[in-house]
């Protein structure tokens, strides 16, 4: 090899190398879009249905029939979707609304969806879709227990220490040692309560 | 030869060269994912995986390397590998990959498959760099999994998310965060060094 060749080889080396690899990489993600992108779907109407207190099959595709069989979305003025309407089995009657809500966490936004009754009096359910809390303390706001205290509630809802009875129509039990992330969804709650009077009752 | 090369290797990376307590390496990760079991297995195999296969492909392509530009070469390997796990376990796994949420990412940045491709793939063979690269993983691995049962017992009374502790018993809420991590492996790292003191004074002797 020549002075000068020597010099430039490690570029076109690195160039090559570089080229290989981004297109090993494009292979791999070319060929699995599809189903991250489905994956993502199912996830969103999954969390609406289970925060609608609706039963879900296990097949994404038959989840995919479900949702599209017995719910509608609501628009807001820029497009995005407002709410979500869940329809009886029949596909007439309503049951249920859905928001997807956010709320500030410990260490980010806690995103969730909140199921309202056809009078908006009462929690339907709800589902975290995405949260970042610490794993064991606040993280453990996605664990079922916890998600399922808050159906046939009614807001606004207060706390009561973890483990001690929360018979009331307004109470849920806390996560010991994660309040911040507690009154976080205790906030998420009532708010959608709230906005849920404000948007759905205007309609 | 070849086999005893091999027990070198393992014996290396899980005891006197071990990554975490004899380098010092990968800590970030170690405080960051062993309040919970489950976090820290995953982390560990994708972490196995990784240096694996990162060794494997740098040890082939050793001898090409330009020098000025290895380390550059290096870090876009590890990432193409584990942007592929990212992948995989995004369309196929898709619960594990939210729960594990940026902390597949976070392999790239940890500074054992760094270390590792540099300080043996780039002068041993493929086969022999790709055992290094498991050994270094399950290294990692062991000192990793004996913090978290004991950050997961006493922070949250739990095990793998399943509660042990009945309710009598207290969380420390300290060990489930950040400050719990350091303290842990402090007592690890003076635990086995204070072992191996011992040992090279009865040596010595």
């Amino acid at each position: 090899m020549s002075e000068a060749s020597k010099r430039v080889f490690p570029i076109w080396f690195t160039l090559v190398v570089t080229m290989v690899f981004i297109a090993i990489t494009s292979v791999v993600y070319t060929m699995t879009k599809e189903k991250i992108q489905l994956n993502e779907r199912v996830r969103l109407m999954k969390s609406v249905l289970v925060a609608a207190g609706v039963e879900m099959p296990a097949e994404p595709a038959e989840i995919e029939k479900v949702f599209t069989g017995r719910v509608k979305d609501v628009k807001n003025d820029s497009g995005g979707v407002s709410y979500y309407v869940i329809y009886e089995e029949d596909g007439s009657t309503v049951s249920s609304y859905v928001l997807v809500r956010m709320g500030a966490g410990l260490w980010g936004t806690i995103t969730a969806t909140v199921g309202l009754s056809r009078d908006l009096g009462v929690f339907a359910g709800m589902e975290v879709i995405d949260q970042n809390e610490t794993p064991g303390l606040g993280g453990r706001i996605s664990e079922q227990w916890f998600k399922e205290q808050f159906r046939g509630k009614e807001g606004p809802m207060v706390t009561v220490p973890e483990g001690s009875p929360a018979g009331e129509k307004n109470q849920f039990q806390a996560i010991t040692g994660a309040t911040y992330s507690t009154n976080a969804i205790k906030n998420l709650m009532n708010g959608a309560s709230e906005y849920g009077r404000q948007i759905i009752e205007k309609q | 030869m070849a086999k005893s090369k091999l027990g070198k290797v393992f014996s290396d990376d899980l005891g006197k060269n071990n990554p975490v307590f004899a380098q010092i390496l990968g800590i970030c990760s170690t405080l960051a994912v062993t309040n919970v079991l489950r976090n820290t297995v995953i982390m560990c195999a994708g972490l196995v995986f990784t240096t694996a296969l990162s060794n494997y492909t740098v040890s082939l392509m050793r001898k090409y390397i330009p020098t000025r530009t290895r380390m550059m070469i290096e870090t876009m390997i590890i990432a193409v590998y584990v942007i592929i796990v990212d992948i995989v376990l995004r369309a196929y796994l898709p619960d594990v990959s939210r729960e594990l949420g940026p902390y597949v990412g976070l392999i790239i940045t940890n500074c054992i498959v760094m270390g590792r491709t540099e300080a043996y793939a780039l002068q041993n063979p493929p086969w022999l760099s790709f055992v290094d690269g498991i050994a270094s993983g399950i290294g990692y691995s062991y000192v990793l999994i004996a913090i978290a049962v004991v950050r997961e017992v006493l922070g949250s009374g739990a095990i793998w998310g399943i509660k042990i502790l009945g309710s009598g018993w207290t969380n420390w809420s300290i060990l489930a965060m950040a400050p719990g991590g350091f303290f842990m492996l402090a007592i690890f790292i003076w635990i086995v060094k204070g072992r191996g003191a011992k040992e090279e004074e009865v040596k010595a002797k």
